[in-house]
Order: C-alpha cells, then structure tokens, then sequence
C-alpha cells in the first residue's frame, strides 16, 4: 500500500487503515467498509427534499478505485449498504450493476445492517449474499452494531464515528474516525451523505481521524 | 356614527388623541398606513377603530343587528403568540360593550386542532393570528372563499417583523391576500424606529406606490428616566461577567420598594440564574418571584402574565419575551440588568412602567461590568438626542420563497406568470431575477436544475404553467415545516410523570448525562434520559450551577450607541465625569489609561500581550459584536494567509481578540494591511469556505427551504430516515451543486447580515483615516480582559489538516508528559 498508510496490529492480524474510510486486511486480501447507505438521496428526493445524487456515484468510483488499488479478492460490508425502500430505484440499481460487472472476480458480501433491513434484499444478480451478524472471517467476528463477543475480536460498523480534537486555546477540530477499543473495532461511515456520531474513547482505545488523504492516530492524555 | 364609539370612549375616561382621529378618517377613505407611537398610548384603538366605525356606519340600525356573528373582516397580525391573548382582550372590550354582533378568535401555534377546525367551518369576524398561522391558512385551497368579506390586516408590533424572515413571510401573505381582494386595506403598528417610512414601504410592497397611504405618529413625548444602581462602597467593579449579581443587594431593595416589578436580563440563561439568586436572598419571597422567556411552557407564561396584569407578582424575572405589546398596567418598576445594546431597546423597555397618562417612564439599570456603566451613561446621551436605530428589511431569502411557493401550490394552485408577478409585489422579492426566480421553480419541481431533473422527486407538480401539490404526505409536511422558521434544534423538556416544562436546545442536552443536574424554568432538575425526542428529567433537590444556554439572543451593540460609547469615554479622557455612571466608571478607565490608553473616537487601539496560553492580540474598532466577528475572521484569514497558522477568536461589541500559540511580528504598516477595506468582499467569501460561518447559516435556511425535517415528539420514527443534518446537505450541495441558490442565499445571509458586511467596510474604511496605537502590555487591560476571559467564539486555521492534527495531538502529549 502507500508508504504513509497507517497499519494496526489488532485482534491477530496486521489491517491498514485507508483515508478512503475502508480496512485493508492485505494477508486475507479482504477490504472491508460499513455504511455506504446507498439510495438515501434518492429515499430523501422521495419525500420531496432535494439532494444531489453524484454523492452515490462518488462513493461508487471510490469504491471501484479501492478495489482495483489493493486487488482485493473479497470485499465486507459491515452493513447499511442500502439506506431505504423509498430509496430503492433503476438507476441506482442499474449503476451498482455496473460496478459490479467491473468487478466480477471479487468476492463480495454484506453483513446485514438496520437499514438493510428495512431496505429489502438486494437483486439476485448483484451477488452480494447477505449474512447475519456475527459472520466469522478469520479472527474476527464481523457485525453490523458493535457489540463485544467473547469469542472474537469484532469488526462493525453502525456508528459512523467521528473524533473532536480539541486544544488548549480553545480551538477544535473533528473528523470521521476509527475507534479500536481492545475488543471492537469501529469502522467510519463509507457513505459520504451521511452524517457521524461523536465518539467518547476509553482510556486505552485507539483513535485514527480520517482526513482527506491521511489518517491519523491521535495521541490522548492518559490520566 | 362616530358618536357610540367616541361614547364608549368617554365612559372609559378617555379623550381620543389626535393622531387615533387621523387614523380612523384614513382608514374609512380607504387608505392604508402605519401607526407609531410609544406603548400605552392607544395606538390598538387608534386602528382598531377604523373598521368599527366603518361597520356602524354600514349598519346605523341597532335593531337590524342580527344574533349570528359577522363574517371575518379584520385579521390581527401579532409577532408573538404570548400576545394574543390579551390582544383578543383588548378587542373584544369595546365589542361586547357596544353589543356588536362581531366574534374575536385566536388561530396560533397554541390553538388546538378541534378550534381550528371549527374556525375553517366558520370564521370569526376578526381572527387574531400570527405570520406562521396565516401561511398555514394559506395551504388550505378553501382560504380564498372564506375570505371573501375581509377588509383589513392589522400588523400589530411591525418594528419587531421588519427586520427578520418573518417579516417576509407576513410580506409574502399579505401579498396574496392583496391578490385575492384588491381593496384591502393593510395597517401596520410600529414603537420609534430610525426607518418608518422604509418600515411602511416594506408593510405595502408595491401597493405603497398605487394606493393611498400615509404615517401618522403619536407625537406625544413620554417622560424618560435612566438611574444606574450603583453598590454603596465604591470598591472595585467587575472588569468582565455578563450576570451582574454583585448588585443582587441593591436589586432586592428596589424590588421590596416597590409593588410590581419587571427585572429584564438579555438572555434567557441569566433569567434562570436571577431567579435563583432571588430565590436564595430572599426565600420569603417564593411565588412572588416569577420568572418568563420563551422557551418556558406556554402554560407557565400565560399564568405569570395574568399575574402580573392582576398585579399579584412582585417580580418578574424576564427577557425580551415580555418587551412587547401588553399593556401591564400594574407594572410600577423596570430594572434592566447588563448592556442595554440599543436606544430604541432603552425606551421601549421603560415604557412597560408609568403607563398611565403623564406617568414618567423610568428604568433602572444594572451594571454587570465596568464598562457597562459607560454604556447607559451614554444611552441617555442618545436618547436625549432623539438617535434611534432602524431595522434593515430582509432583501430576497429564497428559502422562504421556497417554503411559499409550495405553500401557494398547496393552496389552491399557482399559474407561475401571476404568482411570480404577485411574488415582485413584496419589497423582499422586488428585485428578484428571472434566473433566481427560475431556480426556484425548478427547485419545487425537480429538485434541482432541469438538467439534473431526478425522475422520483416529487414536491411541487407542474403542468403547463400551473403548479400543485398532489402528495398527501408532501402536504403534511409543508404544513409540519412552516412555522418553524425560529425554532433551533429545540428539545422538549417533559417531567418523568408527563408535564411538559418547555424546551431548550438539543445541544445543551447532548451534553447531559444521565444524573446531571441543571437549573430550568425555576426548577432544580435532573436529566434522566432522551426518548422521542424529548429530554426526560426530574426534579431534583440538588442546587445545580449548569443552566442552559440559547443560541440568538445575542444583539449587537447598535451603531447609535456604539458612537455615544466612544465620546463618552473620549470625554473620560479628557478628564470629564459628569454622571454618577461616569464617577462610579473613572477608576477603572484611569486603570485604563495608566496600563495602555482610552482611545480617541479617531483613533484604533491595538493591544497585545503574552500568557502562557499564547500569543494574545486585542482590537478595538467599537463596531458591535457581528461586525467584530466579520472582522476577527478576515484578519485570522489574511494573517494565517502569509503564514499559516492556528487562531482562537472570541469578540465583544468593542473589539475581538486574536490568540494564537506563535507571535505575530507586526508593525503599524502590517497590521494597516490586514486592516483594510480593499478586496473586503472578496476575501471574506474566501473566508467562508474555510470556516463554519455558512456552514453554520444553512442551519435555518434548510429548515426554512423543506430540506432539514425536524419532526416532533412521536413522529420521529417515520420520519428518522430523510433525517440528516443541515450541515450533510451544506457539504453536499457544496460538493455537488455548488452553483445551488441557497448556498448562495447562506454565504449572502453571513455577508450581509450576520457579518454586517456594511458595518464592516464602514469601520475598515475609517480605520484608514485612524490614527494607529499599538501598545504592549504587561498584563490584561479593562477593555482586553473580558475578551480573554470568554468562550472561544470562533476559529480559523490555515494549517494543513494532517500538519494541524499531528501538531493538536502532540501538544496534548506534551500535556500528558507535564502532568
């Protein structure tokens, strides 16, 4: 991967943290994401709110661009791949056919989220097989909302958290981030319409804050 | 016929004065106009009145007066429910004692869905209501029939719609109304502005121009005192603080003097800290204290009212929430505690005391800090000199044009040619562009620009040139939406065992954990948890310091008094002292010159200083605290732009204050660069994209526009999933539409209004013509200590991300290593 990509020994394995909001586990060549919530501008346009749909498109090419960057030979999603029923539409459907056809020799599946849900499934021919958490992958047990096991470390996602750093003038700053805590790690939201919840880290959890080409471990006062 | 009302008005002991008679002619030759005078002097009857009269002149016949009430004639236009009520009261008086087969009802947020129903059946023959109130009438398609008698809209309090976006939306109401019945006459009622003959412009929109019309003023002049508090021993006073409970002594004394009084404090936060604090003096007291503002349940408000108009109140701790309108007649006192930030805010204030004829009017104030004093010092200055502030109409906000283009599609249809010509009618759309106007259209029916028309959006139908709404849901939540134009993210606050206490902002809640305590409505409460949108809490018996803070609220210091501010302290330099304000100020402003300087009105005082948080950079253009926020950001920008940098900033209405960890190495030449008035605009829109400013605006225009739904307790479930933040759909548009009108409208709104962008080229311009003083000093000033000791208000950075995150992050490791 790129020389300043930040990589984390975590739960037995060596995953490298991208700023493109995605996990790269490079032993299993397995990326993983959570909450792409695609459809939701469509499901907001449906109830009469305006919004841009490029935003899918985006999150769709960066997706694409991922996969063809790391080679990857599976791809996990923690969840919420779709945002809504009303959010269901051709065009987004036709769109993600698309990117799936790119990207036929990837394996690909979905760890069943919330929204999913409540979305419905997703076309037979898109083959992303929807599993319930907790779904195994090596190591870890992969899940929607975070939730220890005893049994495994887990990877989830549901949260969409972000990190306020703030300093001694008075100044803060926040961003999308990872949150590893010994026993969960929380991934950012993939989707770039939608919106994050501030995290509270335990003394010794981990936080990575997502900029815009870096991602970086933020040291915190231990007390 | 005149004489059964002139009857009525001389059994009540009065003599109408002539400006009522001036109002009553216009009214009945048809005109329409704005009535000014001080409060309690009549100006209600002075307009109320008119139809009357003209209604007793219609039907001189008593006998022919039948038993069912008369068709709706007369809407009441209030900007405040809390003032309905008493304003339906003051209606009916004459009604009920002339016998006239006339009806007043309320239609407000308050009125319950039954009344309102039965009010659609049939309407009374004067309806009091409010701007949001009307718009929502205006959804229903059978409003136009149902109006068919009316004659007249009263804007009552015009001085408080005129400068904001619901002054637009009472615009852009009375503009269909004006369609539907040409002869309609409009009155509007105004306290003294600097602006009335704009004010009336902007209440007539174009009709001020075809139809006769005129302003007619009360010409009457209230006695006026100001007495400032001062603590018995002149020992030190407070350089900074915005409570001002170090004079809770003299506040208690003044109150046991007197029957009734009204303590007005500028936020609603001080009024929970007041409250307490007279609770604590003078537990005796207890329900004679009381407490008002407008986050308090409706219910609280209205007994705290009905008290104070019995006068069995002693003390009403309040804001702004009472300065308008009702007529408190028991009301003996008026104590104003902190800044008084306007003149025409002054007097308005004094008013609510000695409202009987010949009474003076007298305030008394309440310093919280030092220079305060200096500030109602010279607010008595300029009201003796007759300076009064104006409110700047709102020119253009596409948000609400939004909002009542659906609200007309919803009503009944529009041809888009009749309503884009009614639309230009208002003096806020008078210039709007074809382009803006098409963007707009676009907007409701597409959701965008034709060219990225998205096939499932659906709001507004066209077909042809006509427009409706045919989606029941889209309707209910246009009629959800409007209205909502004040509300923040507002939480409802509701007892464990269900009574509802009002609501405060949901970012005070986020902050609660279970268990926290905090002071609210004049309860001690403790947070229990969130559910439904509503913050659940019980009362605790804990005395808890957090109480919780409301956005807005926040004026500026007007340029009025800003510029008496500045002569008073240039005569304090001069070594004049000539009011007690201005003894009790003089040794802090000797401290003042002693340390740095008082400056001259022509002169720009920079001051700077080292602390162990950084570098520390103060200056005072005495511009208002708005043009001071425009101007801390555009200095941090132009600075960080030569070298980039970190910088916290916090402003006050003398001056801002610039921290960063780095020195700046400036010299008068420097600072004169970042100080000027050249590529102003240019740069503060520079600015914008690098800061939350607009980010932060679009809170309100997204609301306003349909885009943020806010839901209420119980609907959140449904509606959670086209649920996102304002600031998502800012990030959004600016990313993918950046060529979106409310973008636009945001970054307008900043420049204009919040920034006060003239304001600030004002200031920037005469900063050019200043004589500069940089001074170093050993330690904090008078004028630069309330500056360090805030809240950072705001912050700009033109560090790199990844450079600015591993520099945050290493100077908490090096706190980690001290420590």
């Amino acid at each position: 991967m790129r020389a300043d990509d930040v990589t984390l020994e975590w739960g037995g394995a060596l995953l490298t943290l991208l700023p493109e909001r995605a996990v790269w586990w490079a032993a299993e060549k397995t990326l993983l994401i959570a909450d792409p919530h695609f459809g939701k501008a469509a499901a907001f346009r449906f109830a009469g709110i305006p919004v841009p749909e490029t935003s899918h498109d985006d999150d769709l090419e960066r997706l694409s661009h991922l996969l063809m960057m790391t080679d990857a030979q599976r791809l996990v999603i923690l969840g919420d791949f779709l945002h809504a029923k009303t959010g269901r539409n051709e065009g987004m459907f036709a769109a993600l056919a698309k990117w799936r056809e790119r990207h036929a020799a990837t394996e690909m599946v979905l760890v069943e989220g919330n929204h999913d849900r409540h979305a419905g499934a997703l076309p037979e021919d898109l083959r992303i097989p929807c599993v319930s958490g907790p779904w195994r992958l090596g190591p870890f047990h992969c899940r929607h909302e975070p939730q220890e096991d005893p049994d495994a470390p887990v990877l989830a996602g549901h949260l969409h958290p972000s990190f306020r750093l703030s300093e001694r003038m008075g100044t803060s700053l926040r961003a999308p981030c990872f949150h590893f805590s010994a026993r969960v790690g929380v991934l950012p939201a993939f989707g770039s319409f939608t919106g994050t919840h501030g995290i509270r880290p335990s003394q010794n959890d981990r936080v990575f804050l997502v900029g815009p080409a870096s991602v970086i471990e933020v040291s915190r006062p231990k007390q | 016929m005149k004489s059964r009302w002139l009857e009525w008005f001389k059994k009540k002991g009065w003599k109408p004065f002539p400006f009522q008679l001036e109002a009553w002619d216009a009214f009945r030759a048809g005109e329409s106009g704005l009535v000014h005078a001080p409060t309690g002097l009549g100006k209600t009857y002075a307009v109320w009145g008119g139809p009357v009269l003209e209604w007793l002149e219609q039907n001189p016949d008593q006998t022919k007066w039948t038993k069912k009430t008369e068709p709706l004639r007369v809407l009441w236009l209030t900007p405040l429910r809390a003032l309905a009520n008493d304003t339906a009261e003051s209606l009916r008086a004459p009604l009920v004692d002339l016998g006239l087969p006339w009806s007043v009802e309320l239609r407000t947020g308050d009125t319950s869905t039954a009344a309102r129903q039965k009010q659609r059946r049939r309407f009374p023959t004067a309806l009091v209501t409010t701007p949001e109130s009307l718009s929502l009438l205006l959804t229903h398609a059978d409003t136009r029939e149902k109006l068919g008698a009316l004659s007249c809209v009263i804007v009552d309090e015009w001085h408080e719609l005129v400068g904001t976006k619901r002054g637009v939306q009472a615009e852009l109401c009375l503009a269909r109304l004006r369609q539907w019945l040409p002869g309609l006459r409009v009155w509007g009622l105004s306290a003294t502005l600097g602006n009335l003959d704009e004010a009336l412009n902007v209440l007539l929109g174009a009709a001020r121009k075809t139809k006769t019309s005129r302003l007619i003023s009360a010409h009457v002049n209230k006695k006026f005192e100001l007495k400032t508090l001062l603590p018995r021993s002149m020992e030190r006073f407070p350089w900074s603080g915005h409570v001002g409970l170090g004079l809770l002594p003299e506040v208690v004394q003044r109150i046991e003097k007197s029957r009734t009084t009204l303590l007005f404090v500028n936020t609603r936060s001080q009024v929970e800290i007041w409250y307490q604090a007279l609770q604590a003096a003078r537990p005796d007291w207890g329900a004679d204290i009381a407490l008002h503002h407008g986050s308090v349940d409706r219910k609280q408000r209205e007994a705290v009212e009905e008290r104070l108009r019995a006068g069995t109140v002693k003390c009403v701790v309040c804001t702004g929430s009472l300065d308008l309108g009702v007529d408190f007649s028991p009301v003996e006192q008026v104590i104003q505690v902190g800044a008084p930030k306007g003149v025409a805010r002054m007097l308005q204030r004094a008013g609510r005391s000695g409202h009987q004829p010949g009474a003076v009017s007298r305030i008394y104030c309440v310093p919280a800090h030092a220079l305060e004093l200096v500030e109602f010092a010279a607010v008595r200055d300029a009201i003796a000199r007759g300076e009064m502030e104006a409110r700047e109409p709102v020119e253009r906000p596409l948000d609400l044009l939004v909002q009542h283009l659906v609200t007309l599609a919803l009503g009944g249809g529009f041809h888009e040619e009749q309503a884009r010509a009614e639309i230009r009618s208002t003096h806020a759309f008078r210039d709007l562009s074809d382009e803006e106007w098409s963007w707009v259209i676009d907007f409701v029916t597409r959701g965008g620009k034709s060219l990225k028309a998205y096939p499932q959006f659906r709001r507004v139908r066209q077909d042809g040139d006509f427009f409706t709404v045919d989606q029941a849901d889209i309707a209910r939540f246009h009629r959800m939406s409007i209205g909502t134009i004040t509300s923040d993210a507002m939480m409802s606050v509701r007892m464990m065992r269900g009574s509802y206490l009002g609501s405060i902002e949901e970012s005070f809640i986020a902050r609660l954990k279970p268990g926290d305590g905090f002071s609210f409505a004049g309860f001690q409460l403790e947070f229990v948890r969130v559910h439904d949108m509503t913050a659940m809490v019980r009362k605790s018996k804990k005395t808890a310091r957090r109480v919780p803070q409301w956005m807005g609220g926040k004026m500026p210091l007007s340029t009025q008094l800003a510029r008496a501010v500045r002569v008073k302290l240039a005569e304090a330099k001069r070594g004049v002292f000539d009011s007690p304000e201005m003894k009790a100020a003089e040794p802090v402003l000797k401290i003042q010159s002693a340390w740095s300087l008082i400056p001259e009105p022509d002169e720009l005082l920079i001051e700077w200083t080292e602390t162990r948080d950084g570098f520390l950079y103060f200056i005072y253009p005495f511009a208002g605290r708005l043009a001071h926020e425009g101007l801390a950001v555009l200095t941090a920008h132009r600075i960080g732009k030569i070298s980039p940098r970190s910088f916290a900033l916090t402003m006050n209405d003398y001056g801002f204050a610039l921290m960063t960890p780095e020195p700046l190495d400036f010299d008068e030449k420097a600072w004169r660069e970042v100080l000027s008035p050249t590529m102003l605009v240019e740069d503060i829109l520079d600015c914008l994209n690098s800061t939350e400013l607009a980010r932060r605006k679009f809170r309100e225009i997204a609301r306003i526009a349909g885009l943020v739904f806010q839901g209420y307790p119980g609907s959140a479930k449904s509606t959670r999933q086209v649920q996102a933040s304002s600031g998502l759909f800012y990030d959004m548009f600016a990313r993918y539409e950046p060529d979106n009108r409310l973008l636009d409208q945001a970054r307008r709104e900043v420049i204009e209004r919040q920034l006060e962008v003239r304001r600030l080229q004002d200031s920037l311009t005469q900063v050019q013509n200043m004589k500069l003083t940089l001074r170093q000093t050993e330690r904090l000033t008078p004028l630069s200590f309330p500056l360090w000791a805030m809240w950072v208000q705001g912050q700009v950075s033109t560090e790199k991300w990844a450079d600015r995150v591993r520099r945050m992050s290493e100077q908490l490791e090096a706190e980690a290593l001290r420590t």
